[in-house]
């Protein structure tokens, strides 16, 4: 993981050289994706004339940790993990330092917080009560997938944009054509997808209420609305802005955004990061005839 | 809502009647894989349709459900394929057997109401196959004998097991108990119990295979690289592609030996794939096993895609497992009372 985090390091510094150098070279010209001060970069097309979106991607930011502004501070059990389960530093990604929170549901995000590693499994929906899912390896849902510190590649069609997250090989089908409501309540949701300009624009529904937004306990309810957009500002880079709406936890739609990087390892692919095999003791252990064997 | 079965909700609404099986029974009724069928086709003026950057069109929903057994049952020994009567007549047994089935499954048992959730194969478009055994090589249709190497691998683990309960852990359970692994996501790609509806998407460079049962994945790279490290073992093992003309062939080393089909050597199996668009609705689909510590010769499985209408829905297996908690639970209950009993 460390390693890892490091390549992603020197991929993403080597990026950002390659990507000033060609905006030096790039006249400023058209619109810049909202929010975002890049100059205009007309993307790669695919072969029937769509932005060409396909790769390998990965954010690089600490959002997973906490999508606000945080400090660095240890992590859980200290005086097992030590520096490995540290928490890092980081800017939020939150437009705006707060997030709209109606007033039972910020009270609800520090009793999350405090609860984030209950793990109480039962054979009902109980099971989701209390404790972050991502420590039980359950699928992010959105928009968490795209800032898990993990890469995912997208797979475009004409009809299907695939996006396959190597956590958990989570898996979304972006509907291009053929837009309906979600049939059915789902942890990735029900993703329709058009074009605006070299904008992916992607509206998400059919939630289940249990996924959260981070480790922090930020956390939605199944009315939760997803409007994501992914511009292409360089080779290397996508913009990432996703508008949250959900009347029943929060008072206004907020929104996130920051850059997914482009993997250019050679030869990069995704692995398997099937985490159930990891949780299956922590779960079910209590269940074994005799403890530990 | 129960996520372990997710429901294809199309198939909710639709009110099952003895009518219903009727036209299934008759819109079933042409084999795609005939010489009929075949030649019908041909007169429709098929042609191969292309991705945009050109690719052979694999793309959309499948299903390779199908009532042909892997192994070639005795009563057809010596036969590859059935008589349009033997066709006929196993088509609709195998129909009338799964139609039986989804009402053993009533709202009453711990499974699923299989009335509500429309899984079986008569209500996912299963067709009928002319061939006897889905093994087409060695033409006897059943898998080679093993190698003695094998056998002892079997032994070895048999021992390891000896002394153990059903359930005395987790890991007594299998794979898809436990939401490790759902192998038919392939390779190989066989038919399952339930869910086994695949969708292909292509992209330049990449094909996409996604298995609706535990929404597995398989992302086959096509630009020529070389394999992954023998360090690195896959749970669906690591597959490159190509095409040989219109055919894609795939092939996957580095198997997990959790992971592995049909107990085979993961150190020293290679499956080889084989995709071919065949008409507007089908896809040949075969693969070769190779394998020469477990078997004393490679074999050859055939086995038709049939398109069937999507979506496919998200399978969360592990999100809604209660059948491990439940098996895991009932047996601890059942050795308390037994000791109870004892006493």
């Amino acid at each position: 993981m460390r390693t890892r985090f490091r390549d992603v390091m020197l991929v993403a510094a080597t990026a950002a050289v390659v990507a000033a150098l060609s905006l030096a070279v790039r006249p400023i010209a058209g619109q810049a994706p909202t929010g975002v001060q890049v100059p205009a970069y007309k993307a790669a097309r695919t072969a029937d004339g769509k932005a060409d979106l396909n790769g390998i991607w990965q954010a690089l930011n600490t959002a997973n940790w906490d999508i606000q502004d945080h400090e660095a501070k240890a992590g859980p059990h200290p005086e097992l993990m030590g520096a490995y389960g540290a928490e890092p530093a980081g800017q939020g990604v939150v437009e705006g330092t707060e997030l709209p929170y109606q007033p039972w549901a910020a009270a609800r995000k520090k009793e999350n917080f405090e609860k984030r590693m209950i793990v109480n499994i039962t054979s009902d929906p109980k099971r989701h009560d209390a404790g972050d899912p991502e420590l039980k390896c359950y699928r992010p849902g959105l928009p968490r997938a795209n800032y898990m510190p993990l890469p995912f590649q997208i797979v475009q069609s004409q009809k299907y944009i695939m996006i396959t997250y190597e956590y958990v090989h989570a898996l979304r089908t972006i509907y291009m054509e053929d837009h309906r409501e979600a049939p059915a309540d789902s942890w990735m949701g029900w993703s329709n997808g058009r074009w605006e300009g070299d904008t992916l624009v992607v509206d998400s529904t059919g939630f289940l209420p249990y996924t959260w937004f981070d480790r922090a306990g930020n956390f939605h309810s199944d009315a939760l609305h997803v409007i994501e957009r992914y511009t292409p500002i360089s080779p290397y880079h996508l913009q990432y802005e996703a508008t949250i709406e959900d009347p029943k936890v929060f008072t206004r739609p907020w929104k996130m955004s920051f850059p997914l990087y482009r993997r250019m390892e050679k030869n990069a692919q995704l692995l398997d990061f099937n985490c159930v095999e990891f949780v299956e003791d922590m779960m079910y252990g209590h269940l074994r005839k005799q403890p530990n064997k | 809502m129960n996520q372990r079965i997710l429901v294809s909700v199309s198939i909710l609404t639709v009110l099952i009647s003895g009518v219903l099986l009727a036209t299934i029974l008759v819109a079933a009724q042409a084999p795609s894989g005939t010489p009929a069928a075949a030649a019908a086709k041909a007169a429709t003026t098929w042609t191969l349709s292309r991705t945009p950057d050109g690719q052979p069109d694999l793309q959309g929903y499948w299903t390779n459900l199908s009532f042909t057994p892997l192994e070639r049952p005795a009563k057809y020994a010596g036969k590859e394929f059935f008589t349009d009567e033997e066709l006929a007549e196993e088509f609709k047994r195998g129909v009338q057997h799964s139609y039986d089935f989804t009402f053993q499954n009533s709202a009453e048992t711990p499974v699923y109401d299989g009335t509500v959730y429309a899984l079986d194969a008569w209500q996912n478009g299963i067709k009928p196959n002319r061939r006897t055994s889905l093994i087409k090589d060695p033409a006897d249709g059943k898998i080679p004998p093993r190698t003695p190497e094998t056998q002892k691998r079997a032994t070895e683990r048999a021992a390891a097991r000896r002394g153990r309960g059903p359930a005395d852990r987790p890991e007594d359970l299998g794979l898809g108990v436990r939401c490790f692994s759902f192998q038919n996501a392939g390779p190989p790609m066989l038919p399952g119990n339930y869910n086994s509806n695949y969708l292909i998407v292509q992209a330049p460079g990449y094909v996409m295979i996604t298995y609706e049962w535990n929404s597995e994945v398989r992302i086959i790279p096509l630009d020529g690289r070389p394999p992954l490290s023998q360090n690195i073992r896959r749970w669906h093992g690591d597959s490159r592609g190509r095409w040989e003309g219109n055919t894609l062939v795939v092939e996957t080393t580095n198997f997990r030996p959790e992971g592995t089909y049909q107990d085979a050597n993961p150190e020293t199996l290679r499956m080889v794939e084989r995709f071919t668009r065949v008409d507007a609705d089908s896809i040949n689909y075969e693969f070769t096993v190779n394998d020469p510590t477990t078997w004393t010769r490679p074999w050859t499985v055939e086995v038709p895609l049939n398109k069937i209408e999507g979506p496919m829905f998200e399978y969360a297996c592990s999100e809604g497992n209660n059948s491990l908690i439940n098996i895991l639970q009932g047996a601890r209950a059942a050795e308390k009372a037994a000791a109870k009993e004892a006493r």
